[in-house]
């Protein structure tokens, strides 16, 4: 036989891997998609950007300043809207990829195999970040360069370590809402509606304290709220929640420690229970 | 010696909701299994026989660790079923639901490969593995074609080489010919007969009768999440004891089955259809006595009598002996 039957770490590695190159295999068939996803984050940023040129013409800049402790409403924008392509591909990524498994019939196979779902997780989430964080960078670099804004003014380095460390959490909660997508079989309505709710917390196009004071608290709830202030208070200097870097980087980090766990609880126990039940397969 | 699959009273219930119009559902229970034992020896090719809704899928399921059973317990390979699911996963080399449970944006080499990454097989090994069972299985045309172009019996085939992709030393097939053409059903069947030879215990499942007999070393027949018999094909029909079996082929309608069944000596007497007639079997015990009698009844009845076979008993008499129904029909559970 060839099968090994206790895998060493370096092997699930491995088959972890393999799910990665499945996923770039599988999109690479589809080339249509990855342009469409590089434009995407452009003109979502455009819109109200040339509705804030309509509205307060000149003193755009201005006022964005008095509002938000910085001029630069044009990277204050994109980075939102492509920070907001990460959060929202983490949601995609991970729940269509359960969903759209277990319709086709291979959700079933690969149960078949001594692979645990949470090392294909971690397969997807690899595959997931590289296709996001490379989307959201290009996007980035070529919004701030049609809308002549310098896309690497400020702390470049401090706004990575905030985008790495919060994507650990940030996967915690796609996969939490991946053991939804299990549980209740739908995947398309359920991630339609967490985009407009994410993208409403989160602060795509406005710092989070213009919210009101409860909206706000549940907001500050959510990691990537976390991650897209970091970024912007890195780069355009507008302020940390805590005042202090590595404070907001310590919120992160707890996070990145807390919601991993409270998500393999979660998707273990949904996964119990289906097996339970009717199966993997049934959808 | 401990058997390679041991089976010990495992049961498995469906909670399922039917839905009654707009916000009203109602639960309801399938018994699929209903405390299923056996035992399966290193190195036979074992046989599950019972008509669609058997609960043959069911039982494979549980074994290898899809499902889990609502009560009992089970080994395979010598491991625990629910202790050591991960081992029973990389010691099973399992074709579950046919060419669903491929990816068919990928080629079939890609699928192979993909599959031993899963099984921990390394990078080379891989290769190695799907290069070796593209050449024994004669999918060298169609290896490197995505497997959307593939005809169904070309997923079949390939669903059924990612069964081998492991070398596992048992192999679960459920249905593995299915929806496959004469040709390549035989194809299919000889490879497993070859794998057998070479030491690995199969486990096959099937709604054919012919299947069955010529497949396995034993089998056991299910019907309604039961065991009903098990044996050799040898065993199983002479377990039928004194019983003989007359097939009678022609125009036979159902008041003219139901009163072959009403006559003195005839045990079971089952109607089904079969190219374009009525097949009717009778199983008996002294068909001499019966056959005047037999005649006289059917032309009564007005059926037009085209053949009359006194047979050899098969696997499907067995089954209908046993439950009154041919395997063709499907079963339902309530
Ligand atoms: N997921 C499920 N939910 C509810 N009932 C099911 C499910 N799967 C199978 N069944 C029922 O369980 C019984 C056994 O099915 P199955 O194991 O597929 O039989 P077979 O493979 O012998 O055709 C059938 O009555 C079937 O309708
Ligand atoms: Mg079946």
């Amino acid at each position: 036989m060839t099968a090994t039957i206790r895998p060493s770490f370096r092997q699930k590695l491995s088959a972890a891997l393999a799910e990665t190159w499945l996923r770039l295999l599988n999109i690479s068939r589809y080339p249509g998609q990855l342009a469409l996803e590089i434009i995407i984050p452009i003109v979502f940023a455009a819109m109200p950007m040339l509705l804030g040129r309509a509205t307060a013409g000149a003193n755009a800049a201005a006022n964005f300043q008095a509002n938000t402790g910085t001029s630069n409403y044009v990277a204050f924008l994109l980075i939102g809207s492509n920070t907001f392509t990460i959060v929202s591909s983490a949601f995609w990524h991970i729940a269509y990829w359960l969903r759209f498994e277990q319709e086709t019939g291979t959700l079933e196979s690969i149960y078949l195999t001594p692979t645990t779902s949470m090392t294909l997780a971690g397969g997807v989430a690899l595959y997931s970040v590289v296709r996001g964080l490379t989307s959201a960078l290009l996007a980035y670099i070529l919004g701030c360069l049609i809308f002549r804004v310098d896309p690497f003014a400020g702390d470049v380095l401090l706004a990575l370590l905030f985008i790495l460390i919060g994507l650990i959490p940030l996967y915690g909660v796609a996969f939490l809402f991946g053991a939804l997508v299990l549980k209740v079989k739908e995947s398309n309505a359920l991630v339609g509606l967490m985009q407009w709710v994410v993208s409403f917390l989160m602060g795509i196009f406005y710092p989070v304290a213009v919210l009101p004071p409860l909206v706000r608290l549940l907001a500050l709830l959510f990691p990537p709220t976390w991650m897209v202030n970091g970024v912007r208070s890195a780069l355009l200097g507008m302020g940390f929640f805590f005042g202090k870097w590595y404070l907001d980087i310590a919120v992160l980090m707890a996070f990145a420690l807390s919601v991993p766990l409270l998500s393999f609880w979660a998707f273990n126990r949904v996964e119990q229970g289906v097996k339970r039940n009717e199966g993997m397969g049934e959808f | 010696m401990q058997g390679q699959v041991r089976i010990d009273n495992l049961s498995k219930t469906y909670h399922t909701r039917q839905r009654k119009g707009l916000f009203k559902s109602e639960e309801k229970r399938v018994e699929a299994l209903k405390g299923v034992s056996l035992e399966i020896k290193p190195g036979e090719v074992f046989g599950l026989l019972g008509p669609n809704g058997a609960g043959k899928t069911t039982l494979i399921k549980c074994l290898t660790t899809l499902l889990l059973p609502t009560g009992g317990e089970a080994w395979v390979n010598g491991y625990h079923l629910t202790r050591e699911a991960n081992q029973i996963r990389a010691s099973v080399g399992c074709m579950l639901m046919g060419e669903r449970g491929l990816y068919w944006k990928l080629t079939g080499s890609e699928n192979l490969i993909f599959f031993g990454a899963l099984y921990h097989l390394s990078p080379s090994a891989r290769r190695r593995r799907a290069a070796e069972i593209v050449e024994r299985l004669n999918l060298g045309d169609i290896a490197d074609r995505s497997v959307e172009t593939y005809s169904s019996g070309q997923k079949m085939k390939l669903a059924f080489a990612k069964a081998l992709i492991n070398d596992a030393p048992l192999l679960i097939l459920d249905e593995p010919t299915n929806t496959l053409d004469l040709p390549s059903a035989r194809e299919l069947r000889a490879v497993v007969r070859e794998l057998n030879a070479s030491g690995k215990t199969v486990i096959y499942t099937t709604h054919i009768m012919a299947e069955a007999e010529t497949m396995c070393d034993r089998v056991a027949i299910v019907d309604r999440g039961e065991v009903l018999a098990l044996g050799t094909a040898a065993e199983l029909k002479a377990s039928l004891g004194r019983e003989e079996v007359i097939h009678i082929e022609g125009v036979i309608s159902a008041q003219a089955g139901e009163a072959v069944q009403r006559l003195a000596g005839v045990s079971r007497a089952v109607r089904a259809a079969v190219d374009g007639h009525t097949q009717l079997t009778v199983v008996a015990q002294d068909q001499r006595a019966l056959l005047p009698r037999l005649i006289e009844t059917l032309t009564a009845h007005d059926a037009v009598l085209q053949k009359i076979v006194p047979e050899e008993v098969t696997l499907e008499d067995v089954f209908i002996a046993r439950t009154g129904r041919t395997l063709a029909d499907d079963t339902w559970v309530k």
